[in-house]
């Protein structure tokens, strides 16, 4: 099982603007983005046990260095059908806040894009016409390039509760 | 080379208040719990320059840990300072018969913890 | 020097409890040596290192404790049910101030002045109170002997500082004495130098200490004094006036007593040895008789670690078992001569150190059960009840962490129990029910969990009044059929108490759904169980937490289970079309009828292609049940690593361990599994 560690850009100390930095991947057609600072390590997907009778966006159990780490299938999260690994499938280690007990959690995304610096200022809020998952679970909206990318809360998104993201159409 | 001291008292508090006392001065200090602790501190250390025991321990009591430290050869003439409280003035005595080189008086002052220590080690 | 008060406060709790627990234990039997000796040891070592800290306020206030204790230990005190009452108060409020030794809380203050009265009047009452009729000797229980000791210091005795008097003072405190000092005759006033002893001293003692104590009393100065101990075989002398004025005759002259003339002035005077009725029956060898001899048994002496250590040592135990897994695995696919005997011998060896490792978190439950006791005993005297406390299962162990949260839930059930459940003497008379009540404590191990029963045989919980209650909160609906069981579930509810009046005893804020709280917190679980008037079962289970056990590796259809090994009864093979299209749901099995759960249907996955399947025969303690598996792997070491928040709802797998290949297989929790099949009887059943 090789890791890859993600190499976190320096804080640098540039009081009028706040840059922080963003992870970016890619789940089926869509783009979204967390801090940075809550990634513990990206990793390879190993086997993973999955525990009967368990809801279909907790994908299951591996092993981490000796660890049990359960793992959340994030396409599943966001309304998208689960399918099969590919090459770029990989797990982004997380540490979330549950009850206010941090917690270790996998997040089995198609595809790490890259990590890249964003004055905060700069980040929109996320559009209420015409958004696809509801509000409280989107931080905001980064446009980079040609790409829109949507800044998740990760304790919302990936907390235990089996919480539907996506908005339904009549809603 | 820091020298080595070994306490030995069954009280955990007296340990933390003369290693520390020790420590600060600029020993190295080893603690053991009892005078069969001791001994086993005594042979695995190699190193102790100096004993600073407490008399009433289970287990082995201070005497008896005295008298068999002074029959191993090695240790014959291993400086060994008792811990007694007033009321023993009398162990005290026996102490020395049994071949402490010195004793202090427990309630102390750690200067002159101190001041003993530096008179026994030079 | 923060760091040093709190060792000296963790290691003055450890020596409180120390203390309170022997003092219990000498409420029922106060002649056991062992416990004096404990009580001692405590109050001598708190009383040294309270002086160590400056803190006089304690030391002071433990030296007459210690005094009295000593007197005790010796044989020359009876403990009485006054001593310790007042011990116990003292114990209480030593608790208090090892917090605030300089008693600036002036409650702290007037309770430690009048704590100190009280104790300095026991001591006094105890050293004057001397026997004076000569027959009240015959019912002395060990055997003490007189002696007559006759010290004369030579004349350089002072030059090493050495003082007569203490030695004096130490021959005083074995017994009882008469001493007679002498000096010698100065024929002239020059010829006197000052630094020169002169004293001697006759010295008459009764005590039960042996000869050999009493000479040691002089071993330093063996060279500097002549020293001669003489055994008089007669009783009663110390008390008899012809004989104290005849050896006081002889005070302050040089003359010395003369030991022919003391044995003849004894026989006169003194009640012959044999004549005495002989030591009585020893029952114990605690009792103390002569020689003062360290105790030989080995005491188990203890080491205080920092659980950040232990924790430490756990998580490398537990790595290095499943490193020895994959060695294990190693050594079976790659045929190296010599490997696999080293690997089976590691094995060996990593499941000892697991078994010794793990067992150093764990504690008895006993040392809760001790602070019951005394919350029992001093509650049940307030209320007006008695009550008998018995234990079972005392050396259950449990992780550290878990039993210190625990004491609150506990208590508050007990003082429920003490409140409401146990019925007034003059109510239990009347119901013709034993005047004292009963109250217990059972605790024993099943599978991976330990089992915590507090039961009661007072009068019981009313159902109808909860199940009205809770029809009442809109909890329960009128027509709802539920059992006994899940009704007395309702108690746990927040804001629940059917207790009409909260009292000052229970009842106070913390209600049985912080109870429950607690314990599901801790991963456990809490059941009622009440009959009226005959009593009230509380079940509490909690999980093991430091888990490695020794389970059997399975597969289901691909994916590995471990069920523990403590569990299981019998494995069987069986035909798989016997179990198709079964109605039942019942094997023959050894000619037992026996359910079972097949796994594979259980848990969703497509039925099997194979002919065989494993039965592997369960027990939760009531009911047998079979569960289906297809292959049985082999005997497996788990390493229990918990699965967290994410699966809270999976119950019927208590956790996952890392098998030798890195992949996770799952723990069964086969006690849900046979609940699962229960579940599922019923539903098949409608």
């Amino acid at each position: 099982m090789q890791t890859n560690k993600n190499t976190q850009t320096s804080k640098t100390d540039r009081s009028a603007e706040k840059i922080k930095s963003f992870l970016s991947f890619k789940l089926d057609t869509e783009l979204f983005a967390i801090p940075v600072m809550d990634v513990i390590e990206i990793v390879e997907v190993p086997p993973i046990t999955k525990i009967p009778q368990s809801p279909e966006f907790l994908k299951g159990v591996i092993n981490l260095r000796g660890a049990v780490l359960p793992i959340i299938d994030a396409r599943v999260k966001f309304g998208f059908p689960s399918t099969e690994p590919t090459v770029n499938t990989c797990i982004i280690v997380l540490e979330v806040e549950i009850n206010e007990e941090a917690i270790y959690v996998g997040a089995l995304v198609d595809a790490v894009l890259g990590v890249f610096e964003m004055d905060e200022n700069a980040i929109s809020p996320s559009p209420t016409i015409g958004a696809k998952y509801k509000a409280n679970f989107i931080k905001g909206m980064i446009k980079n390039d040609d790409n829109f990318i949507m800044l998740l809360d990760i304790d919302k998104v990936f907390s235990a509760l089996e919480v539907d993201i996506v908005l339904e159409v009549s809603e | 080379m820091k020298k080595n001291i070994l306490v030995v008292d069954d009280s955990e508090s007296i340990r933390e208040v003369v290693s520390t006392a020790l420590e600060e001065a600029g020993y190295e200090t080893t603690k053991a719990i009892d005078g069969q602790d001791g001994l086993v501190k005594l042979h695995a250390a190699q190193d102790i320059r100096l004993v600073i025991s407490d008399l009433n321990m289970p287990n082995m009591d201070g005497i008896s840990f005295l008298k068999e430290v002074r029959q191993i050869e090695k240790f014959k003439y291993l400086p060994i300072v008792i811990l007694t409280t007033e009321a023993q003035e009398t162990k005290k005595r026996a102490a020395q018969k049994a071949g402490a080189t010195g004793w202090i008086i427990k309630p102390f002052e750690q200067n002159k913890l101190i001041a003993i220590v530096k008179k026994v080690l030079g | 020097m923060d760091g040093m008060r709190q060792i000296y406060i963790e290691e003055a709790n450890e020596l409180l409890d120390s203390l309170e627990t022997a003092l219990l234990a000498l409420e029922e039997n106060a002649n056991d040596k062992s416990n004096i000796e404990q009580v001692f040891r405590a109050m001598h070592t708190l009383k040294g290192n309270s002086s160590m800290f400056g803190l006089t306020h304690i030391s002071d206030f433990l030296h007459n404790l210690e005094s009295i204790y000593d007197k005790v230990r010796i044989g020359e005190l009876a403990l009485s049910k006054e001593l310790l009452d007042c011990t116990l108060a003292a114990l209480d409020h030593l608790k208090i101030i090892v917090y605030s030794p300089d008693l600036e809380d002036p409650i702290n203050k007037e309770r430690h002045q009048q704590l100190s009265n009280e104790i300095q009047q026991l001591l006094d009452f105890e050293t004057n109170n001397v026997p004076v009729k000569e027959d009240l000797l015959a019912t002395k229980i060990t055997a003490s002997k007189t002696y007559h000791i006759y010290f004369e210091p030579y004349p350089n005795f002072f030059d090493d500082g050495s003082n007569p008097l203490l030695l004096l003072a130490e021959i005083a405190g074995m017994g009882k004495t008469v001493v007679v000092p002498h000096f010698k005759t100065i024929d002239f006033i020059e010829e006197f130098v000052p630094t020169e002893c002169i004293s001697f001293w006759d010295i008459y003692l009764e005590t039960t200490h042996d000869e050999q104590s009493i000479f040691d009393v002089f071993v330093f100065v063996h060279d500097s004094a002549f020293i001669n101990i003489t055994e008089i075989p007669y009783q009663g002398l110390l008390n008899n006036p012809s004989f104290l004025e005849k050896v006081h005759a002889t005070a302050s002259t040089a003359a010395k007593m003369d030991i022919q003339e003391l044995l003849s002035l004894s026989e006169s005077l003194g009640i012959n040895d044999k004549t005495l009725v002989e030591k009585s029956p020893k029952p114990n060898d605690n009792t103390v008789n002569g020689r003062i001899e360290k105790n030989k048994e080995k005491v188990a002496s203890s080491v205080r670690i920092s659980s950040d250590k232990l924790d430490e040592l756990m998580n490398l135990v537990s790595e290095l078992i499943t490193t020895q897994a994959s060695l294990s695995l190693f050594s079976e696919n790659n045929k190296i001569a010599g490997l696999e005997t080293i690997s089976e011998n590691i094995e060996k060896l990593s499941r000892r150190l697991r078994d010794v490792s793990f067992g150093m978190t764990l504690v008895p439950i006993n040392n809760m059960f001790a602070r019951f006791q005394r919350m029992i005993r001093d509650t049940a005297a307030a209320i007006g009840k008695e009550i008998n406390f018995s234990t079972m299962g005392g050396e259950t162990a449990l992780d550290k962490a878990i039993i210190e949260k625990l004491v609150d839930p506990f208590m508050h059930l007990i003082r429920n129990s003490l409140d409401h459940g146990i019925e007034t003497k003059e109510e239990r008379i009347r119901l013709g029910k034993p005047e004292v009540g009963d109250i217990s404590i059972k605790a024993y191990y099943s599978g991976v969990f330990v089992y915590i029963q507090i039961a009661d045989d007072g009068k019981g919980i009313d159902v109808e009044a909860v199940r009205n209650k809770a029809i009442e909160k809109g909890l329960l609906g009128e027509g709802q059929n539920l059992s006994d069981k899940e009704i007395f579930n309702f108690i746990f509810h927040p804001g629940f108490s059917t207790a009409k009046v909260v009292t000052d005893v229970s009842g106070r804020g913390v209600g049985m759904d912080v109870a429950k709280r607690n314990i599901v917190d801790l991963g456990g679980d809490i059941s009622i169980d009440s009959t009226t008037n005959i009593g009230t079962t509380i079940t509490i289970k909690l999980p093991l937490t430091l888990s490695i056990i020794d389970g059997l590796l399975v597969n289901v259809d691909n994916i590995k289970y471990v069920v523990p090994l403590s569990a299981i009864v019998k494995c069987y093979e069986v035909e798989n079309k016997l179990m198709k299209n079964n109605f039942n749901r019942l094997l023959i099995l050894d000619g037992e009828q026996i359910p079972f759960v097949n796994l594979r249907e259980e848990f969703d996955y497509e039925l099997s292609c194979n002919l065989l399947s494993q039965i592997i025969v369960v027990y939760d303690g009531k009911h047998k049940v079979g569960i289906s598996v297809d292959a049985i792997v082999d005997e497996y070491q788990a390493v229990i690593k918990p699965l967290g928040k994410y699966y809270k709802n999976q119950d019927f797998v208590s956790g996952a361990t890392i098998l030798g290949d890195g992949t996770v297989a799952l723990v069964l929790d086969t006690n849900k599994v046979i609940d699962l099949h229960i579940k599922n009887t019923m539903k098949y059943a409608n």
